[in-house]
């Protein structure tokens, strides 16, 4: 795995960071094995692109992170919940980098490394639920899921969502618009139908009705499936 | 006139053009009315005005005392953005483009102020002079809006006048401000890229009523309607040089253009209300927004449409063509006016030949005038009163949200239900309204089904007067035939008819309480053009009726549609009359088929079968030249050659089937 050159001194405070950055990438190397079902300590070795792995995998014996028992492999409950963490941050900022910013899958996989190391718990529920809770990451691998997701299921709904899962009533601000074709975009537009804008879903059949400023207006589903907003 | 280009906006005293522009439904023709005296068809609905009409204003001149200054206005189509996108739109737009316009006048709907000013920013981009009318200013404050016109004016630096236009409210304020229009100062740019970008193309572009800065964010923003204009002004290799800024300034971006500059205009939108609007806080939900929820709701929408159907059929099929029919036609006519003229013209007619062309069994007065007048005048009177109170009531959008679905499989989408409704009213109008419609294959469609089979109202009356005179399930099958018709028809055509289908976007105007005044004079402006449209042709189908049957046409022509009238729809041959007018106009058709009926020369099977025929026949003269003109001889020819063979077919069919299975009716 690539890391960002020139990024790993002087960003979270000097070596110490360092080294856990490179534990970071073992302990996640280990989680895509596991999803593999490899376990063999020899193949590990070969994947991780670490020179002094044999010794950074001492102190994480030592921490208490990975068992190793003859020629296999294994976490340990707090590595394994660690590496959890950290897979799970990953994958989020793929889906946040490929979703919303339409970056190349490889591109989005890069800055992810990035960010897999820097999220705090509760951006990466943040940005979880603005995401709405994805269940996988772009290359159709699971996202472990984080408290948020458990919560989702009963109360929280995700901050961006399409219009349509707004109930009759409520009001949503405009987060943006992924029209099919932008001759739409031009007619939403002028209507003032852009993001910032606040709109109130008014009904939803039979044909779907929402409300901008003092104008109610009645377009097909399909559009109103292609206005994000963030209920308020 | 550009405001760059004339140092004085002081307008000369020769004819002025001042165009009335704004949002669809803000009232423009409301004021265009009031302003010129001239009378429009106004409603509460987008899309009513699609042509532009123009009208004399005289005002006391404000230069010279006694002097009258005198003024063109033109009234135009709503539109939300002068970057057309469908028909009407750049109707309006090409007013401002190849119009020496003298001025605009904006008009606004007050409580949408917001979407009112991404059009000024527009005109102001256009450095054309104006002023901005807030219309509808009572709604506004029953709703708790707030504008702060002093400062509103200041910003733009142009008049703004408040008005309540269906109540005359602010107008002579508009009269005085009206030749004085101002251009505004106001002014707010792009980011760099686009106002090079701008710069740069306004070097290429040609002198034009508009500022060529407003040109260039058009270009901009990728209008190709501007295209035709711009070859009839400058070479291909100016506009290929124009159309490479815009490629090259658009491959830096990750967004459309247009939808940058509409950004932008949106955000310098955004800070003038900030500082003059004040948002109503809470909506008020009276009885009038309850009724409109309820009109769209899937249950109670479709009870509160069967109920209004109902109460159409109560108004119009009962008591205009039923109870006002039998009194012009039995007593008015048939006991005074019919008798008196006969009378008349014995004594003043000294030949039979031209007595029985005024008063014989197929003369101008016993039958061309006796139908228009007898028995079609009630009729359409009372459904123009109930379609205008209909129309001015907000309802009729509602509409198309409940049949949406229904016309996404015909193609079409809910919009369509507009020009089809309209065409209850009339069939030529409606398809000139088909305008507002975004595809070709739309407006194909929406011809199509309304040449077949709409009835207007005249032949809806006379339909529904026979039917209900039968029962209420003869009523139910005919326009139950009438309907699945069009539906299969419709189905067909969308996969027959190569083109492209539209977003479905309306936008619904607030239910209002209709005002009597309009409503009556719309009524009256109805009836009076039916009568110069209709009337002529009646006669003129009368006399040819006369004609053929004293050279003995008649009953040649009998013969030979016998096979046709006879065999197949089971009708007697004298039917072949209707048919023969109902060339000249449906309804005169069903008219004939009317007096028949009521001298018992048809049964009720018959009845049914000859309505449906006539109902379906081919559209009226005036429709043929509407079709013509707006969808071209081609596709008119096209449409009336499956029109003709198909009513017939249809009627065939179901005298078949009604005679197969001896339905009671």
């Amino acid at each position: 795995m690539k890391r960002p050159e020139g990024r790993q001194y002087g960003w979270h405070g000097g070596k110490m960071k360092e080294r856990d950055q490179r534990i970071d990438e073992l302990l996640e190397l280990l989680w895509m094995m596991r999803e593999e079902e490899v376990k063999d300590l020899k193949e590990f070795l070969k994947r991780a692109e670490d020179r002094e792995a044999e010794a950074l995998m001492d102190e994480m014996i030592e921490d208490g992170l990975i068992s190793i028992d003859e020629d296999k492999i294994s976490f340990k409950n707090k590595g394994e919940k660690k590496a959890e963490q950290i897979i799970r941050r990953h994958r989020l900022a793929e889906r946040l980098f490929s979703d919303l910013f339409a970056f190349e899958v490889k591109q989005a996989h890069a800055d992810a490394c990035t960010f897999e190391h820097i999220l705090s718990p509760e951006v990466t529920d943040s940005v979880c639920t603005f995401l709405g809770h994805p269940p996988i990451c772009p290359d159709g691998k699971p996202i472990p899921r984080g408290e948020c997701c458990k919560k989702f299921q009963v109360e929280i709904k995700p901050l961006v969502q399409p219009l349509t899962n707004l109930q009759p009533g409520k009001e949503g601000r405009i987060v943006f618009i992924t029209p099919k074709h932008h001759a739409r975009l031009d007619k939403l537009s002028s209507l003032g139908i852009v993001p910032g804008s606040i709109v109130r879903v008014h009904q939803k059949k039979p044909s779907f009705v929402l409300e901008i400023d003092e104008t109610e207006l009645a377009l097909d589903e399909d559009i109103a499936k292609e206005i994000y907003v963030k209920e308020v | 006139m550009e405001c760059h280009s004339a140092k004085k906006i002081s307008l000369p005293r020769e004819m002025q053009k001042i165009a009335l522009i704004g949002n669809p439904n803000v009232g423009k023709s409301v004021i265009f009315g009031i302003l010129t005296g001239k009378y429009v068809a106004v409603s509460n609905y987008s899309g009513t005005t699609v042509e532009v009409t123009y009208g004399n204003l005289n005002l006391n001149s404000v230069y010279q005392a006694g002097r009258k200054d005198r003024f063109l206005i033109i009234d135009t189509p709503g539109t939300n953005t002068l970057i057309p996108m469908s028909e009407d739109e750049k109707v309006t737009r090409d007013i401002l483009l190849n119009e020496k316009i003298a001025s605009t006048v904006q008009i606004a709907d007050a409580k949408n102020l917001r979407r009112a000013l991404l059009l000024t920013l527009q005109i102001i981009e256009m450095g054309l002079p104006f002023l901005l009318i807030l219309n509808m200013d009572d709604e506004a404050r029953s709703r708790g809006i707030i504008i702060d016109n002093k400062k509103l004016s200041e910003i733009l630096s142009v008049p703004i006048i408040p008005t309540v236009a269906t109540q005359r409210q602010g107008i002579p304020l508009l009269l005085q401000h009206i030749a004085a229009p101002s251009c505004s100062n106001f002014s707010f740019k792009y980011d760099d890229q686009l106002e090079d970008a701008i710069k740069e193309i306004m070097l290429l572009l040609p002198d034009s009523n508009i500022s060529k800065r407003s040109l260039g964010i058009m270009l901009l923003a990728g209008d190709e309607s501007l295209k035709e204009w711009l070859h009839s002004k400058i070479s291909d290799s100016v506009i290929k040089a124009i159309d490479s800024i815009y490629q090259r300034t658009q491959a830096k971006r990750h967004e459309q253009l247009g939808y940058l500059i509409n950004q932008r205009r949106l955000m310098a939108a955004d800070e003038i209300l900030q500082s003059v609007f004040t948002p109503a806080l809470q909506r008020v939900r009276g009885i009038k927004e309850s009724i409109g929820k309820w009109s769209m709701h899937p249950v109670w929408g479709i009870l509160i449409m069967a109920s209004v159907l109902f109460l159409v059929y109560e108004f119009v099929g009962v008591l205009g063509a039923q109870f006002l029919v039998r009194f012009l036609e039995e007593n008015i006519f048939g006991r005074y006016l019919n008798p008196w003229a006969i009378k008349i013209a014995d004594l003043i007619i000294p030949f039979p030949f031209l007595r029985e062309l005024f008063v014989g069994d197929y003369g101008i007065i016993t039958m061309a005038l006796t139908y228009a007048i007898a028995i079609i005048l009630p009729i359409i009177g009372t459904f123009f009163i109930a379609f205008g109170v209909l129309e001015d009531s907000g309802y009729l959008p509602r509409l198309a949200v409940m049949a949406n679905k229904t016309f996404k499989i015909m193609g079409l989408n809910g919009k369509a239900i507009l020009p089809m409704i309209l065409g209850l009213g009339c069939d030529t109008m409606a398809t000139l309204t088909a305008r507002i419609l975004e595809t070709r294959k739309e407006k194909i469609i929406v011809t199509l089904l309304l040449a077949l089979g709409v009835p207007c109202s005249a032949q809806l009356g006379v339909v529904l007067g026979m039917l209900a005179s039968l029962s209420f399930k003869a009523v139910i099958l005919w326009a139950g035939v009438i309907m699945a018709i069009i539906f299969i028809v419709g189905y067909l055509a969308e996969k027959v008819i190569p083109g492209e289908k539209s977003d479905f976007l309306l936008e619904l105007p607030p239910i209002r309480i209709p005002q009597l005044s309009n409503i009556l004079i719309k009524t009256l402006a109805r009836v009076e053009w039916y009568l110069k449209e209709a009337v002529p042709l009646f006669i003129l189908g009368t006399v040819i009726l006369f004609l053929s049957h004293k050279l003995g046409l008649l009953n040649a022509m009998e013969r030979i549609t016998t096979p046709l009238v006879v065999d197949f729809l089971g009708l007697p041959a004298k039917t072949a009359e209707s048919f023969i007018v109902g060339f000249l106009r449906r309804d005169y058709g069903a008219a004939g088929l009317f007096a028949m009926a009521k001298k018992g020369e048809l049964d009720n099977i018959q009845i049914l079968v000859s309505l449906v025929t006539i109902t379906l026949f081919v559209p009226c003269i005036a429709n043929l030249f509407m079709i013509i003109k707006e969808r071209g001889f081609k596709t008119a020819i096209a449409i009336v050659a499956f029109i003709f063979p198909f009513a017939f077919l249809t009627g065939g069919v179901l005298n078949f089937i009604l005679r197969a299975i001896n339905i009671k009716l």
